[in-house]
């Protein structure tokens, strides 16, 4: 690499002919105030990952200067990484949207309009589609990046309002198959554990994520939890060696999509060699071969027979050996304290429910579990995809406090706290992502509200959807802050948003903490909180549509000011009337409790005295979490109240090794991975604006094993066409011992139009959680010049 | 060993130049009139490391095999970008993650005065 980017250094040099005087760059201290001066620091959460950093922002003179971390706050410990310290460059940036903007037609130009004039015509667009077409004929596509109060509002003016549960958002895309992991594993979702296990274990097992990139602070404890002790050990297993590889004493590099395999061949070889725990399994475990159908132990061990070590790492493609697999397993099963932790390489797979299953087997028959540094622990992509989409409601199948919409007397909860009348949510799930924009292709959504998220770029396949999205069957809302290439592509109306610390609000993080962040500026003059857009748009839409019950949605919250006062009262129903009585129980921490916290509060918290101390660390652990006690059925030590699991039980379950939706073939012969790099946050749109960050990593590489590279005749920097079934990319190559041989990688950041990998990958899901298969599929590679200066690419 | 162009060459001159200046003044004040060479808006684009692998090879391997290398905190979270670039960092970019640390150190010392630049070891006193 080094050598063609220098030979590209030469030829960027000699095209811009520049002169290598020097000039002065005159430093402005913008950015580094201290505690010293009149700046004020105003305490709140980070907003580019699911990590859950608590920082500070620095203001002065009613503008944002510096972003500093916390070090008394349980997740970050003061730690943060660049995007966290540079995302305050974003509130005042010039590219804000400041007025709201409507086309009649997508091809048309945007005019400047009124906010008036725009909440009349989102009102009078959802109405007419609602009285013309039904109640499902209207969509709401949100994100994990909004805040609790925003999607739980969202989802009930749609629920209540509208009467359909067409409710879902971009968490569908990277965290369904872990809700379905934990739903099915452990019959409650989310973790049992969280980050206070990093500093207690001794074997961390990291599979499907590159969290140096992904989830750096996280990675940072990991890094100084090895680093403090020799003998912890670190297994990373990854089809590509990654940045997160630097610290592992074992690294198992395997063919895409066999790491069923290789789980099994886990479990084989901890049963084999009686290294299970069989009092743990005696007290808490069920086998299960599907959902209807238990199983015994001895069963259960005979499905493993095809998992020898052996027959795994032929199945694994040959590089990791079987030793290797069963000196992991013993590293396992043995260590004081086991934490596995992964992300969307098992998530975002046909198999990934299966594949988060798999990962919980390990611990359930070693016991790895509900002890210090034990855990089985999904990372979360987003800041608010487990607080406000899993929990708020905001999955077309899941009502606020994790309630199954199919369930009537869940449903009734929820309308007996809302005060609408019994029915009024529809019995019927609505469409899960892939096929609520399947259904605009079809032209049968005929208004959607997309918030704070670009399907455009984001969806796998885009170009399969992106031909919807631009055809005008289908009226589109986009709120967010600046231009995206959803508000380009599909947007009527754009209206523009008050961004982080321009509102109040609340974030909930991997380990069931949720965190606030108080309105610290104002937002750019023009641009609103959404919890006042949905507010208002909702007032119309009740008299658009003679309707009361839209207008009872919305009247604890008639008169409130948008900036504190609404949010806190959105907060107050939800934790006090949806959330009480849950296993996610945030009853306890209303905003003064959670004011008063560096962090945050992990739930179960049901009582403000109890969520003080910080809430509850482990779950389903009597004398660590209240409703193991409260909801105990005998008097053994752990408690699995999860209602997923009437027998109270954790399940272990046989699922057997299943390839990809598409493998590579003679036409297709390389698999194609894609995932984040750490200087940018998804679509680009806000750190593609930061120019520390922009420069860093300013557009998307194919990653090249250097075999495959010598094969094909392809140097570093050579720009590369990526081919799949679906679509082309042309990026340049990055040609280093990262992905296995046979296996190319793309960052997904860029928004180029030749570089936007999402063209290329795959929409298959998983038939259990609906999330897309963006982490493998077939591809061909082909050099189609040298290197070539590049533009980065910002809409 | 590797050849190099003369551009990076003469980027390695003048970065060497600077830090050395830097060195024998780092009891002053951060050196606001230190130039970064110019170079073009294509050049901007490239990481600093991809120049300073080659052009400081010494400052590259201190940082890559630091905890700040390891942990992924790149050159520009200290040193900044080309428009507000500083061969010394302020103590207030440390503050970021450091606060604690720095609400501990004197004020009169500076956060390198302890912890070698780029390696991060602490220095013997
Ligand atoms: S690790 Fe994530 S939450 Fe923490 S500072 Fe970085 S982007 Fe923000």
């Amino acid at each position: 690499m080094v050598q063609t980017r220098r030979d590209f250094l030469k030829r960027t040099a000699a095209l811009s002919a520049a002169s290598y005087l020097g000039i002065l760059l005159p430093f402005k201290d913008v950015g580094n105030a201290l505690a010293a001066d009149e700046t004020t620091w105003h305490r709140g959460s980070c907003r580019l990952c699911g990590t859950g950093c608590r920082l500070e922002l620095g203001v002065k003179s009613g503008l944002p200067v510096a972003l500093r971390g916390v070090p008394q706050s349980r997740t970050n410990m003061g730690y943060l990484c660049m995007k966290g310290m540079h995302f305050w460059k974003l509130m005042n940036h010039a590219d804000r949207l400041t007025t709201p903007l409507y086309r009649a037609k997508k091809s048309d130009k945007f005019k400047k309009i009124s906010w008036d004039e725009a909440m009349n015509i989102a009102a009078d667009k959802f109405a007419s589609a609602v009285k013309e077409h039904g109640n499902n004929s209207v969509a709401y596509y949100g994100s994990g990046q909004a805040l609790t109060e925003e999607t739980y509002l969202f989802q009930k003016i749609f629920r209540g309002g509208l009467q359909t549960n067409n409710v879902e958002g971009n968490p569908r895309l990277c965290m369904a198959s872990a809700v379905g992991g934990y739903m099915t594993s452990f019959g409650a979702d989310e973790p049992i554990g969280g980050y206070a296990d990093i500093e207690k274990a001794d074997c961390f097992f990291i599979i499907g994520s590159n969290m140096a990139e992904a989830h750096p602070v996280i990675f940072r404890r990991v890094m100084r939890r090895k680093l403090d002790n020799p003998k912890v050990t670190v297994i990373n297993a990854d089809p590509r060696i990654s940045l997160t590889s630097r610290i592992a004493d074992i690294h198992l590099q395997f063919n895409p999509g066999t790491d069923l395999a290789l789980l099994n061949a886990l479990a084989y070889v901890i049963i084999d060699e009686k290294l299970h725990n069989e009092q743990f399994i005696n007290d808490y475990v069920t086998f299960k071969k599907s959902k209807g159908d238990t199983i015994d132990f001895e069963e259960y061990k005979k499905s493993l027979v095809d998992y020898t070590p052996e027959k795994a790492a032929t199945i694994m493609g040959g590089k990791v050996t079987a030793d290797q697999i069963r000196e992991v397993a013993r590293k396992f099963a043995t260590s004081k304290g086991t934490l596995s932790m992964w992300t969307m390489g098992l998530n975002q797979r046909k198999q990934g429910v299966w594949a988060n299953n798999l990962v919980h087997n390990l611990h359930i028959l070693t016991g790895q579990l509900l002890k210090e540094g034990a855990d089985s622990l999904s990372l979360t992509g987003q800041p608010n995809a487990c607080g406000g989409v899993r929990e708020g409601g905001g999955l077309c199948h899941i009502l606020p406090g994790h309630r199954p919409v199919e369930k009537e007397a869940m449903r009734n909860q929820v309308e007996e706290a809302w005060g609408i009348p019994k029915g009024r949510i529809p019995a019927e799930p609505g469409l899960h992502t892939m096929a609520m924009f399947s259904a605009v292709n079809e032209g049968k959504i005929k208004a959607m509200w997309i918030n704070c998220t670009s399907p455009a770029q984001s969806l796998p396949n885009c170009n399969k959807y992106n031909k919807g999205l631009a055809k005008d069957d289908t009226f589109v809302v986009c709120t967010d802050i600046f231009p995206t290439l959803t508000t380009e592509l599909a947007a009527n109306l754009v209206l523009p948003t008050a961004f982080h610390f321009e509102k109040t609000g609340v974030y909930g993080c991997t380990e069931r903490r949720s965190q606030i962040t108080r309105k610290a500026i104002n937002p750019p003059k023009g641009a609103k909180p959404e919890v006042e857009i949905v507010r208002d748009w909702a007032t119309l839409l009740a008299k658009k549509l003679n309707d009361p019950v839209i207008d009872q949605c919305i009247k604890p919250f008639i008169g409130l000011e948008p900036e504190y006062a609404l949010p806190k009262a959105i907060w107050e129903e939800y934790s006090q009337k949806l959330t009480k009585g849950r296993d996610s129980d945030l009853s306890g921490a209303p905003y003064e409790v959670l004011e008063g916290m560096y962090d945050g509060v992990q739930w179960p918290a049901p009582t403000v005295e109890y969520a003080k101390t910080g809430g509850t660390v482990k779950k389903f652990v009597r004398g660590m979490d209240p409703l193991a006690e409260k909801l105990k059925t005998d008097d053994k030590p752990y408690q699995f109240y999860g209602a997923g699991h009437p027998d109270h039980k954790l399940w272990v379950w046989m699922r057997p090794q299943a390839n990809p939706e598409e493998m590579p073939d003679a036409d297709y012969p390389f698999y194609l991975s894609t995932g984040r790099i750490i200087d940018h946050w998804h679509t680009m749109s806000m750190t593609g604006r930061i120019p520390e960050l922009l420069r860093a990593n300013p557009y998307s590489y194919i990653e090249i094993n250097p075999k495959d590279a010598t094969r094909l005749g392809i140097k570093p920097g050579d720009m590369i066409e990526i081919t799949s079934r679906r679509g082309t990319n042309i990026m340049p190559a990055k040609v280093y011992e990262g992905p296995i041989e046979g296996m190319v990688f793309a960052y997904w950041h860029d928004q180029h139009p030749d570089r936007m990998i999402n063209k290329v990958t795959m929409d298959a899901i998983d038939p259990g959680s609906k999330e897309p298969e963006f982490k493998i599929c077939a591809c061909k590679i082909k050099k189609v010049s040298g290197p070539q200066a590049l533009k980065p690419y910002v809409v | 060993m590797r050849k190099c162009s003369g551009f990076t060459l003469l980027l390695a001159s003048l970065c060497l130049a600077l830090i050395c200046a830097c060195a024998q003044d780092s009891g002053s004040s951060p050196s606001e009139s230190i130039k970064h060479p110019e170079i073009t808006e294509q050049e901007k684009l490239l990481p600093c490391s991809e120049c300073h692998q080659q052009a400081t090879p010494e400052v590259y391997e201190q940082w890559f095999n630091s905890l700040h290398g390891i942990g992924m905190v790149k050159c520009y979270q200290c040193h900044g970008t080309y428009e507000n670039f500083k061969v010394e960092p302020a103590t207030s970019v440390c503050a970021t993650c450091h606060m604690d640390m720095i609400e501990k150190c004197p004020k009169d010392q500076k956060c390198w005065a302890c912890h070698t630049p780029h390696s991060f070891k602490r220095a013997n006193k």
